[in-house]
Parts: C-alpha cells; structure tokens; sequence
C-alpha cells in the first residue's frame, strides 16, 4: 500500500495559476475526493500526479518517492480519464490487457489478470465488444479495469461518472468504492458533485482557485466548513448578510458572539442550512411571509421574506413534504435559528459557487 | 353525378398530408400535377443540367464504346486492348498514379499529423499556404517546370554551377511527370487527412502513456491502426485524382514529338484534336478511365466506412 | 518525431512549394535569362507587352466572362435546388449527391469529351460555341458549389428555421430571400469563390469542347508553353496574373472570416473524412 504526498504544488498556464502552493496527503489505502467548481485546478491536480503535466514548482512523491523527473509511463499510476480515452480499435479485453502487454508480461499472466479483471469490473459479457458498441457505464468500467489492470500503486479518476445519466451514476459510484475497497487501492476521486465526494471519499479536498480550501472527512466538512467558500459550496445553505453590533450579531431573537478580530458594523455572511431552520410560534421570532414553496420531493423548501436589519433578507426553509401544506404561499409565520448551528464569515469573501 | 362520386369518397378519406406540405390534397389531376411540380420544379434546373450535361454524356460514352458502323460491337474494345501503345497509356498511367499517390503519402501523412497538432493561428497559416499551392496547377505549373528544372531552369543552373554534372528529369519523362504532379497533390492530400487526424484524440496517447506504452508501443498498437484507414483513404483520393489529370500532362509532355510517356488522358485529348478517324478509339479509352476513377472511388468509400467504423 | 525532423521536413516542404511561384514570379520580370541562377536583368516590359497584345486580351476576357456567367448560373440552379431538398423534398438530395460525384469520379477530360460527342449528334452547330462551354462547366463546377452551400444549410439548422418562419406565415420564396439567403452568405461567398477559381483556370473541358476556335487564357497559356515562339515571359506574366486573381480570392474568403482557407483547394471538400469521433 501506498501514500501519494504533494508539497507546494505550484502550475501556471501563463498567467492563469492553475495550482497555487497545494499541499496534500493521501495515506495508504485511502480515497480523497477533489471536489470543486469547474476550472477550480482538480484535473490539473491529478495531470501532475499524473506526470501528464509538468508542475512548476514543489514536490509529488508516491511512496516518499519524487516523481519530479519520473516520466508518466514510469509512474505506478491508473487512470481514468473523464472522456474514458477507450483505444477504440481494441475490444474491452484488449483494452484491459494493453497495460499487460506493453510491460512485456507473458501471456499466460495477461490473460488470468485480464480475467479477474473483467470479472470484478462485471464486463464478462462486453469482453469482445468495441468501445463504441457498449454503453456508457460499460465504458467507465472497462476504464476502471485497463487502470487497475497493472495494479498500480495510485488509482487517478478524473470524474469518471459525469458523461452518465443520474441512475447510472449513483449505481456506478457505489461501484467504484467497492472496487476501490476490495483491492485497498490509494485513490485520487475528481468530481464538481458533492454529494458524489461525500459518498464516495474518506476524506474530501473542497477546492478553489487553484487551492484546497478544506480537507477533512465528509460529515465534518459537512458540518464545519472552515472557509465561506466551503461552508457556500457544500451543501445549499441560507447566505445571510448580518451587521456586527455591540460585539455580537443578531438573526431575529438569535444572538451571536462577533468572531475575534470583528469591530463594529463589520458586514458578515451567516451560513446555515435550510434544514436548521425552524417554525416556531413565539411572538419574540423573526416573522417572515412565504413567497415560494418548492416540491423536493422528500423536502419541501419555503422560500421566506424577512427584514433584518432594516433591509430585506430571503431565508431557505426545509420541512418534511407532508408537513409543507399547512404554509400556502403569503401566509405569515415566525421562524428561529440555532445560533450554535451558524457559521459567520466576512462579507468581502462571501462566495457564489 | 359521376362527378360526384368521384369527389366524395376523396372527401371522406383525406389523403394523408405530411407537416408542412404547401398544397392541399391533390383532388384532380391537374392538382396532382401542382403538387409534383410544388415538390420538384425548384430543382428542376439543377436536375436537368446533371442529367443532360453530365449523366448522359457518361452514358453515351459507354454505349459509344460497344458499337461501330454495324452496331453492337465489342470489337473497338478488342482493337484497343490488343494494341501496343494503348496498353502502355492504361498501365503507364495507373503507375503514375500509384507513384505518386505513394510518395504523397509518405510525405503527407507525416506533414498533415504535424499540422494537425500545431495552435489554431500557425496552422492556419500552414492551410493557407497548402491552399494555394494546391491551387496552383494546369498549364502555369507546367511553366514553372520549365523555369526550375528545364535546360536553363533555375535549379538546374544552381546545381551546374557549383560544379556538378546534373541533368534534370525531362518534363515530358515518367519522373519528370512524378515531380509536377507532387506539386499539387502533396498539399491536396495534406488539406485532405488532416481533419482525419483529428480522430487521433491526444488523450489516448496520455492513456497509453498512463498505461506504460511507450511512443513506438502507442503508434503500433493504437495510432496507426486507428489512422491506417483515413491514410489509405487519401492514397486512393489522390491516386484517382491523379489519373485524371489533364492540363499539367499536356503542359509537361503533351508537346506532340515529345510525347515520351503515354498517358490515358493525353491519349484521348490527342485523338481528339487530331484524328477524327479515331474518335471511336478515345471513346473507349474514355470508358476505361471512368471505370478506374469508379472503382477507385468505390474502394475509397469502403476504406472510408472501415475508418469510421470504431466511432460510429 | 523529433523537434528538429519536424523542422527540417516543414522546411523543406515550403521550399518545395515556394520555388516555383518565385520562379515563375521571375522569369514574368526578367530581361534575359540564360545561363544564371538568377535573371541577368529586370524590366516590367512582358507586364506591358501583355497589356497590349489583343489575343491575351480577348482570352483574359473569355476567361472572365466565363467564369462569371458559370458562376451565375451556379448560384441560381443549385440554391434553390438545395433549400428544396433541405425543407421539402428530401428525394431531391440522392439525385444531387449522384450529380455532384461525377465531377469528381471522372476526369474532365472524359465528361467534356462526352458532351462533346453529344452536341455533335444533337446539335451540330453548336460544337465549340461559348454557350456549350458556359454550361459544360456550369455542370463540372456545380459540387464545388453545392458542397459549399449544403455545407452552410446543415450548419445553420435551415430545415429548422424554415419551420418557425412557415409557422410565422412566411411564402418559401420570402423564406428564401429573408432568410436562407442571408444565414448562408458564407457558405455562397466560398461556394463562389471556388467555381470562380476552378472556372477561370480550366484546361481540359476548353481544349476539348472549343478546339482551336478561339482561345480561353488556359488555351492561350498551353500554345504559349508549346509553340516555340518564344511567349514564354508573357506566359509567366498571364500566370502571376491568374494566380494573383486566386490569391485575392482566397484572401477575401479568409478576410471574411470562419471559412478555412483550406476550403479553396479545389475537390479537397469530397467525401472528406470529417466525421469526428463520437
Ligand atoms: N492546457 C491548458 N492551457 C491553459 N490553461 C489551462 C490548461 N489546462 C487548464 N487550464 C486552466 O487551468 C485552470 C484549471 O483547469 P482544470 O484543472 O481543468 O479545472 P477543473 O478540472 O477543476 O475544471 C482553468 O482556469 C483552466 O482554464
Ligand atoms: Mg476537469
């Protein structure tokens, strides 16, 4: 088993930084996920890892090893590439067995590896098929299977499930963590989807700009985002312009304690979830009118007029579907928020993914 | 009342009116009449012009061929194929025109996979460039035969005057005609696989590196394999384009006493202009280069369908 | 391949494409030259001999108005032909696809002898008149065209807005005039340009259906090549002039913009390999 280690990563396109000073350790055995917005730097991460780009400066080590000057096809790396890159005149079994044969192994070996293979990839069926005469999902596996074929050290998915529909994507996802599991493979997950990185990783790297803004595991990144960046990108959460006064901030009755190195009427954002907060009946509550209800199926999402602060704010609401008929659109209820559950963060940095 | 009779079961039964139709429903025959013209008149022109000037002669070329003045008759066939200098210009020509679709490929093939992966600006300015130059044929690159590589041709002076004794190929010589039809047909061929390069997408080659290949391992096993077909297509392109060739043959060796290198084209533009009594001579010589472009051009269109057949 | 193969292969490959415009380029502004590697003197006296001489002239004059006209005729026969076969009857396409790779499978030499036999059987008079030319290589030159434009009404969708402009109330002929026309300016531009090339610069189809009535500047070039009555810096002169006019062309359909400069060479369109992966 093996650990991937990146210190001050740095990779500039001209003058558009593509990298800037990463940091990142993956232990043994481990699947973080990159998750970020499009153009954030998660393909150019895993290119580096990759040797399929040059970083500028700063170190990628598999094992402790630096593979600075290591050329990609020596590098102990699997990889599947966003588009697949499927050779397309070779079957899936040819596919799967190119990483074999071009290290020279016998035949023998090729052929019992490509086996097991395309039995833990479950492309016995499509073995002979070419990559335009199988499906999407298919396709991704048969990716998987020519990356791990060579049993790499580190698997690299750039990601591998965006060209597919909704339902094959959820089923694909639980598919790739059961491989990854089974053959305790070290794995760098690229995806823009959180609920994907959430699912999938041990740990997520939430990105931005070229840097990893959080690491940490899913249900804390989930909980305690470290950055406005992380805390508007993860999860859909209410961005509430809020006034520090009197060393502290108010959300209705809610009172918060200004963080450190506030002054007075310093602009914050609160960031807090729609599912945190509440209806109440207490006359000392924030009244609000209901503008839009929204059908998500297991949720229903009020969307909420309030005046704070003397200027208009919008709330998201989250409440069971069944309860959500007794808020018609214009009527006017009170809600609460639990301060604990609120994250503050400066207003110049407030972030719209 | 026979009249309407006649309308009513057409009342009844509406024909069936396809979205977008212009006419109603014929109901008489002058209406049907409207509706065919609705459906054809504004490409009548065209339809005459391909069938009167191009898909007639062709065809009475062919049926030319198998008569003479006592009707059917293979024997202008017989009379062409059994003579000497007529076999030379059939054979002479296919060999011209396999030299040079090869030798186009061999040049071509590399130069359009390095243009091909070259930034937008630079590339386009190579295109351009390959644009005029294959362009730039017929009589006037004749000429410039002549002025490069003729007795006092530019380059022949150059290379005599430091020294050494060459003598260029004659224009009218089977090399001297391979020079000149490069010309043209090199960049003709570049312009035509480049965007076939196109299906060698770059992230198979970072697969194959990912996957341990190296450059020699990636060209044999994946890119040209999967570039063989389109290359093979260019090959037939240029060599049934070759054979056709009419203008530069006549400018290089159509010269009458020099005629060297008998060639289809030259063959029949020589009957033509001179031999009235031969019409029927050309007329078959005509038919058999028709039906190498046509064979040539149907195994170009089967390469074609085996070149695309990994990205359908 | 290497950086420097690349380099040298590229090189070589301009000089081979180069040489002989340069040459010819010198030998139209030459005094003498005989017995060195460059012209022993310059004069732009074949620029005015040219100017002068009444057959160039009045081949020069062929030569246009035969380019022009055929492409006029192009323009107003396949247009419509193809707007028709894109929005109402798809029948038409297959006859048109059969028509435009004739041109293409089969040397000129043998079409225009084939409409020349035909004349001579039908219409007798009418061998080796200008008209027969005009529409001779009206015929040849139609793909050019109709690959350019079929090229441009695929691009744009026409079939599409044809419907939204019926469902506005549009007549064809103002959805013709309104709309088609002005969608696919490009695709007529690079059409035009492409039959005007090929048109004016066409050897095989003259020689063959005019003879030696009277001469187009291609026939004109050919005797100057091969009668030896020593034309041959007038002739370098006609081809800077030709290759100038095609140069422009070319120019003017790149100044446009978006279509390739590569769209010119002539036939290079035919069946072309593009169909992209996936
Ligand atoms: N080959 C390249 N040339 C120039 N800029 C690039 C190149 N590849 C990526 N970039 C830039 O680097 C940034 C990061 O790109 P990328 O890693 O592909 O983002 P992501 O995969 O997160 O969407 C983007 O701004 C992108 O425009
Ligand atoms: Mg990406």
């Amino acid at each position: 088993m093996s650990s991937v280690s990146l210190r001050g990563v740095v990779k500039r396109y001209g003058s558009v930084t593509a990298l800037d000073t990463v940091d990142l350790d993956v232990a043994s055995g481990e699947l973080v996920a990159l998750l970020g917005p499009s153009g954030c730097g998660k393909t150019t991460l895993l290119r580096t890892v990759a040797g399929l780009e040059r970083h500028d400066a700063g170190r990628v080590a598999i094992d402790d090893e630096d593979l600075s000057s290591v050329p990609t096809r020596s590098r102990p790396i699997g990889m599947v590439f966003q588009s697949y890159a499927l050779f397309p005149n070779l079957t899936v079994r040819q596919n799967i067995a190119f990483p074999l044969e071009v290290r020279g192994r016998p035949a023998a070996e090729v052929r019992r590896r490509v086996d097991e293979m395309l039995d833990l990839c479950h492309l016995g069926i499509q073995a002979d098929r070419y990559p335009n005469q199988i499906s999407g999902g298919q396709a991704q596996r048969c990716a998987l299977g020519r990356a791990l074929a060579a049993s790499p050290k580190v698997l690299l998915l750039d990601e591998p499930l965006s060209a597919l529909d909704a339902l094959v994507r959820v089923r694909l996802r639980d598919e790739i963590r059961r491989v990854q599991q089974q053959v305790r493979i070290t794995t760098l997950y690229v995806t823009h989807d959180q609920a994907e990185a959430m699912a999938i990783a041990d740990r997520v790297a939430v990105m931005n700009h070229g840097r990893i803004e959080q690491l940490d595991h899913p249900a804390a990144i989930y909980d305690d985002p470290s950055t406005p960046f992380s805390a508007a990108f993860v999860g859909s959460r209410n961005a509430v312009p809020v006034v520090v006064r009197d060393g502290e901030v108010r959300i209705g009755p809610a009172r918060l304690p200004a963080p450190v190195g506030t002054a007075g009427t310093d602009r914050l954002v609160a960031y807090f979830r729609p599912e945190e907060v509440e209806l109440s009946d207490d006359p000392e509550d924030l009244p609000v009118r209901v503008e839009l209800v929204v059908f998500l199926g297991p949720v229903t999402r009020l969307h909420l007029d309030a005046e704070l602060d003397g200027g208009p704010v919008r709330f998201h609401l989250d409440l069971p579907s069944r309860q959500a008929a007794a808020h018609p659109v214009g009527s006017l209820r009170r809600i609460r928020i639990d301060p604990s559950l609120v994250r503050l963060f400066p207003a110049a940095t407030e972030v719209h993914p | 009342m026979a009249t309407h009779e006649t309308v009513t079961p057409d009342r009844m039964t509406p024909g069936p009116t396809r979205a977008g139709d212009l006419l109603p429903p014929a109901r008489s025959a002058f209406g049907r009449l409207r509706e065919i013209a609705g459906l054809w008149l504004p490409a009548l022109p065209l339809i005459l012009v391909i069938a009167l000037l191009l898909l007639a002669p062709a065809l009475s070329l062919v049926i030319g061929s198998f008569r003479d003045a006592s009707g059917f008759s293979i024997d202008p066939w017989i009379r062409v194929i059994t003579r000497r200098g007529d076999q030379a210009a059939i054979l002479t020509s296919l060999a011209l025109g396999a030299t040079v679709a090869t030798l186009c490929t061999l040049v071509g093939a590399p130069v359009a996979w390095v243009i091909s992966r070259m930034l937008p600006g630079r590339r386009a300015a190579w295109l351009a460039l390959f644009t005029v130059a294959g362009n730039f044929g017929g009589i006037g690159l004749g000429f410039a035969y002549y002025a490069i590589l003729g007795t006092v041709g530019m380059l022949t002076l150059a290379i005599q005057g430091v020294g050494i004794d060459w003598v260029p190929p004659r224009p009218s010589s089977f090399g001297g005609l391979v020079i000149g039809y490069l010309y043209t047909n090199v960049p003709l061929f570049v312009l035509l696989t480049i965007p076939s390069m196109g299906a060698l997408r770059d992230d198979w080659w970072e697969a194959a590196q990912v996957a341990s290949a190296t450059r020699a391992q990636f060209w044999r096993r994946v890119g040209l394999p999967v570039l063989a077909p389109f290359i093979a297509a260019g090959w037939l392109l240029i060599f049934t384009w070759s054979i056709g060739i009419y203008g530069l043959a006549y400018a290089l060796a159509g010269g009458g006493a020099a005629m060297t290198t008998p060639l289809i084209t030259l063959r029949i533009g020589d009957i033509l202009a001179t031999d009235f009594t031969e019409t029927w001579r050309a007329n078959v010589l005509s038919v058999i280069l028709m039906a190498i472009a046509i064979l040539s051009l149907l195994a170009y269109r089967v390469t074609l369908r085996r070149a695309v057949r990994w990205f359908r | 391949m290497s950086t420097a193969g690349r380099r040298i292969l590229l090189g070589a490959i301009v000089v081979y494409l180069i040489l002989p415009l340069v040459a010819v380029f010198l030998y139209s502004v030459a005094t003498v030259w005989q017995s060195r590697i460059l012209p022993d003197g310059y004069t732009l006296e074949h620029y005015v001999a040219v100017a002068v001489d009444p057959r160039v002239q009045g081949a020069v004059l062929r030569s246009l108005a035969l380019a022009v006209l055929v492409t006029l005729i192009d323009i107003a026969i396949v247009v419509p032909a193809v707007f028709w076969a894109r929005v109402r009857n798809p029948r038409i396409r297959p006859i048109i696809e059969v028509g435009a790779a004739i041109p293409f499978a089969l040397p000129w030499v043998v079409i225009a002898f084939g409409i020349d036999r035909l004349v001579g059987e039908w219409a007798p008079s009418w061998q080796t008149t200008f008209p027969v030319l005009v529409l001779a290589q009206s015929a040849i030159a139609f793909p050019f065209f109709y690959w350019a434009v079929d090229g441009a009404m695929a691009a744009t969708g026409i079939a599409r807005l044809t419907e939204a402009a019926e469902t506005c109330g549009a007549r064809p002929i103002q959805i013709l005039r309104r709309i088609v026309l002005p969608i696919i300016r490009t695709g007529v531009a690079t059409g035009t340009v492409l039959v005007f090339a090929v048109s004016f610069g066409e050897f095989a189809l003259a020689r063959i259906l005019v003879g030696s009535s009277y001469d187009t500047l291609p026939l004109w070039q050919a005797q100057a090549l091969l009668r030896t009555d020593d034309q041959l810096n007038e002739l370098a002169v006609t081809t800077v002039l030709s290759f100038l006019v095609l140069f422009a062309l070319a120019a003017w359909l790149v100044a446009r913009g978006r279509s390739s400069g590569a769209s010119l060479a002539a036939g290079a369109q035919v069946g072309t390999p593009t169909e992209a992966p996936r």
